[in-house]
């Protein structure tokens, strides 16, 4: 296998807060007198990303996944540990660095607010030098691939938000850099432009062999395009391999659900290792432990009692067992906790509604 | 009634929370007062006596009261309004049950009274400490002031008022803002005292509402002209300034039902 | 030669970034020309006001009006130069509270020309034109003998001032790694200095000239040049040569603003997405 292409070694970024001090006095003070806390954002994370991998960086806002990539595109410097991107140390060669990534983040854009799409890219063409022919079948490429040309004239104001993360998108790899980065991309956007957005990546990863990072909270992304995950809160690594592993080893779980031919369901779990979860019609969820007791046994078992039209197992779902990996805080503690069969929570998507822990606070001027 | 009050109480106690921006504000203008304290004094250093009614303590109280009216008196612009028209959020403002034009009045005196004690007093203060400035003896002097200076806060706001109203029309401030902003500086005589303008542009100054926010005011101050009169040209302005905002609201009603926003 | 080129390089990529900007301002027409008319206003009606003075004033420190207008003229002809240019350094607090900043070391252009390139503010021009009217007013007032040394001494001068200032707002900028809290005390030094730069600096005492000639050497960019190209003797007595230290003054100060500002990328924080 070829060198890593990223290399990150006890990366590490701590942040001084400064203390609020109260009345006028205590602000001006706080200009000259940089005293405050700590807060360690990032806290030793070594990790590596081969070429054409396509991963996702997984935590809850503020556990310190965006400093993270902060720190390998040369935006932040490190207050400790090391890292290397396609063999260059990002903030000390920033520039050169810069040609060979892409980054997009969900909530900015970089095009350019009150001209037409379709210069912005132009510009980007310009600030990257990609050569005109590069540019042009390039640009063919995204026009086809996003649908860039109902709206390429448009002034980015003016488009919808998934809209502007396709010019987004396509801003960022016109270049044709062998990696790139997305901050939270499908943050905000309707299923269809969220979809649109994960087939994108699946494509370029796979057609183009361009390495992809991702961070999100939305663990729907992660399951649709990723086979690795990196799992980090606090400014910890908590989880850092295959997402199938990850099921394997803390997913015992799994869920049978059974259509009934005929009539509701008002059964108990006929063996011990599942439970009902609900039922709903004529169709019943049963959880079970694979551990303690087989799906063909389960089958076996609940088409004795009741005649069956339709049988489907579903996998554990990702976010339940990241869940668990949080509310941990340690994979071993998971890993415990997995065995002990104690149920987690589900839901959609990861809290994502706590303020940020490792974002330094800027206050707005006054107006 | 009860309702302005709070909106204004409100409005009072958000300003208050700018504290570091205080501090910045009140070194700058002490910045701007010394220097321009400094022209003045070379000035008067060349030609002993008094120049157009002034003696040089009067034109240093010129000086310092001027920078002290900056922020008090909003003289360079304050775009709230218009930034609400173009949220939109404007639109619920209009239908609730009170006065558009009362709602922002109130609010905008809130904020004078936060930057009266933030800004203005103390600029006033650092000029009072280190120069000779030619303050009134009779408290009957500083009990004129006080009306002057909320009439000078509605004149002002009246002028402001109409100006973000333009926004329903325009797409973008800035322009009008640079323009408003040098009309003010010029007129109301916050650059160089109305006393020492030219016949001719003095007449010009008479016609127009500015003098009523920076230069009675301070005229009151240092005694150079009867308050009742003054006071009556500063009410003047603030009613037909609110006459004309109400107009010129109405008109901006009409576009946004016409539009529907 | 790899480097002039590859500045070269950057450089041609800035004259678009500048360009774009140029295009987007150019959006709202109407408000962009009201800008200019603005700009220019603005600083007429302060010029005006010298003049409304000097009808009551014969001098102000031994000077006339003639050479007042001079020094406004010449502080705003290059100030405004400095404002068009660093326009972006002057708004950077808002970058920052943005979390744009990021974007601009995602570029492989470096930062500083960045900056000034996508915050070029064309509707300074305003100022730059004004400027120029006052100084021609101002030749019209006083009788400068042209010699070749003056001649050639006076774009050096402007540059000078210019670079002053752009470096003025990029300490300003820089200031904003640190805190976007109480930037508004840099408007002392920045629009301070500009007013200070129009009047003769020996009419301000104690610690305002001390600062202005040494800390921040607007006294040494435009008082002491203008007392040569002027022909005027000095009541401060500074040595002569002081009056031909403008380009270093400027350069020097440029480059610790340079200094100062790489100190503060490293210290960039960044806001949490």
């Amino acid at each position: 296998m070829a060198a890593p292409l990223i290399v990150a070694r006890d990366l590490s970024k701590t942040f001084l807060v400064a203390r609020r001090r109260g009345g006028a006095l205590g602000a001006l003070r706080g200009l000259v007198d940089r005293g405050g806390t700590e807060v360690h954002a990032v806290a030793g994370v070594s990790f590596g990303v081969g070429r054409g991998e396509l991963l996702a960086f997984v935590g809850p806002n503020g556990a310190g996944k965006s400093t993270t990539i902060k720190m390998l595109t040369g935006i932040l410097v490190p207050s400790a540990g090391e890292a290397t991107v396609d063999g260059l140390v990002p903030w000390k060669q920033r520039k050169r660095l810069a040609r060979r990534i892409g980054v997009v983040f969900g909530q900015r854009t970089q095009l350019w607010w009150d001209l037409p799409l379709i210069e912005s890219l132009e510009l980007l063409r310009h600030v990257y030098r990609v050569p005109a022919d590069r540019f042009r079948s390039n640009l063919a490429a995204m026009r086809e691939l996003l649908a860039l040309d109902p709206f390429l004239a448009t002034p980015v104001r003016q488009l919808s938000l998934g809209q502007r993360m396709r010019g987004d998108l396509a801003a960022a790899v016109l270049h044709d850099p062998p990696l790139l980065y997305l901050d939270e991309p499908t943050i905000g956007l309707d299923l269809v432009a969220k979809a649109r957005v994960r087939e994108f990546l699946a494509e370029i990863n796979r057609d183009r062999g361009v390495t992809v990072l991702l961070t999100t909270h939305d663990l729907a992304d992660v399951e649709a395009l990723c086979r690795r995950m990196i799992v980090i809160d606090r400014g910890r690594l908590l989880y850092d391999g295959a997402i199938d592993d990850l099921r394997r080893r803390y997913g015992t779980h799994r869920t049978l659900v059974v259509d009934r031919d005929g009539g509701a369901w008002d059964v108990a779990p006929p063996l011990p290792g599942a439970e009902l979860v609900k039922t709903e019609g004529p169709r019943a969820w049963l959880r079970f432990d694979r551990q303690k007791v087989s799906a063909a046994d389960l089958i076996a078992a609940v088409a004795a009692g009741a005649p069956l039209r339709d049988v489907a197992i579903e996998e554990p779902a990702i976010e339940e067992i990241v869940r668990r990996i949080y509310g941990e805080g340690t994979g071993a503690a998971v890993a415990e906790d997995a065995r002990s069969g104690r149920t987690a929570s589900s839901g959609g998507t990861l809290p994502a509604d706590e303020p940020d822990r490792d974002a330094p606070r800027i206050i707005p001027r006054s107006p | 009634m009860r309702l302005y009050l709070e909106v204004a109480r409100l409005s009072f106690r958000r300003h208050l929370a700018y504290r570091a921006a205080t501090i910045a504000g009140l070194f700058t203008n002490s910045v701007f007062g010394v220097l321009i304290a400094a022209v003045f004094t070379a000035l008067y250093r060349d030609r002993a006596g008094d120049v157009a009614g002034f003696s040089l303590p009067e034109a240093l109280t010129f000086v310092w009261a001027s920078q002290s009216l900056i922020t008090f008196a909003a003289l360079w612009g304050w775009w709230e309004i218009a930034t609400a028209i173009k949220t939109g959020d404007v639109v619920a403002d209009l239908m609730k049950p009170f006065s558009f034009q009362g709602y922002w009045l109130s609010r905008d005196l809130g904020r004078a009274a936060c930057h009266f004690l933030l800004r203005m007093l103390p600029t006033f203060l650092v000029g009072g400490l280190f120069y000779d400035l030619a303050l009134p003896r009779s408290p009957l002097t500083w009990l004129a002031v006080a009306p002057s200076l909320v009439l000078a806060v509605v004149v002002s706001f009246g002028w402001r008022f109409v100006l973000n109203l333009s926004a329903f029309w325009l797409l973008d401030h800035r322009g009008i803002s640079s323009i408003a902003v040098l009309v003010v500086n010029f007129f109301s005589g916050f650059l160089v005292p109305l006393a020492f303008f030219p016949p001719e542009l003095r007449a010009v100054t008479n016609l127009l509402p500015f003098r009523a926010i920076v230069m009675l005011p301070i005229e009151i101050l240092l005694g150079q002209r009867a308050v009742a009169p003054a006071l009556g040209i500063q009410l003047f302005w603030a009613v037909a300034l609110a006459l004309l905002a109400q107009a010129v609201l109405a008109s901006a009603v009409r576009k946004v039902v016409i539009q529907g926003g | 030669m790899g480097r002039v080129s590859e500045l070269m390089d950057e450089l041609t990529v800035c004259g678009h970034l500048a360009a774009a900007r140029v295009r987007s301002e150019m959006q709202y027409r109407l408000s962009f020309a009201l800008q200019i008319v603005g700009t220019f206003g603005f600083y007429t009606i302060y010029f005006l006001s010298i003049f409304i003075l000097f009808g009551h004033f014969e001098t102000m420190g031994g000077w006339r009006v003639g050479e007042i207008a001079f020094l406004f003229g010449l502080a705003g002809l290059s100030f405004g130069i400095a404002h068009m240019v660093a326009g972006g350094f002057a708004s950077f607090s808002d970058l920052i509270v943005r979390g744009e900043f990021d974007r601009v070391l995602l570029r492989p252009v470096g930062a500083i020309l960045q900056v000034i390139a996508t915050g070029v503010q064309l509707r300074n021009l305003g100022d730059v034109l004004q400027g120029m009217v006052v100084l021609g007013v101002a030749l019209r007032l006083v009788a400068i003998d042209w010699t070749l040394g003056r001649l050639l001494y006076f774009p050096v001068v402007v540059l000078s001032i210019a670079l002053l200032f752009v470096s003025l707002f990029a300490l300003q900028a820089t200031l904003c790694f640190w805190t976007t809290e109480a930037t508004e005390v840099a408007n002392a030094f920045t629009y301070g200095g500009r007013d200070l730069a129009r009047y003769p600096i020996h009419i301000f005492d104690g610690w305002l000239r001390r600062l202005f000639l040494f800390v921040i050497p607007v006294g040494l960019v435009v008082y002491a040049p203008s007392l040569y190209l002027l022909d005027k003797t000095d009541p401060l007595d500074l040595p002569t040569w002081t009056r031909f230290v403008a380009p270093v003054a400027g350069l020097a100060f440029a480059l610790l603003a340079g200094a100062a500002w790489r100190l503060g990328v490293r210290h960039y924080r960044s806001t949490g997405t």
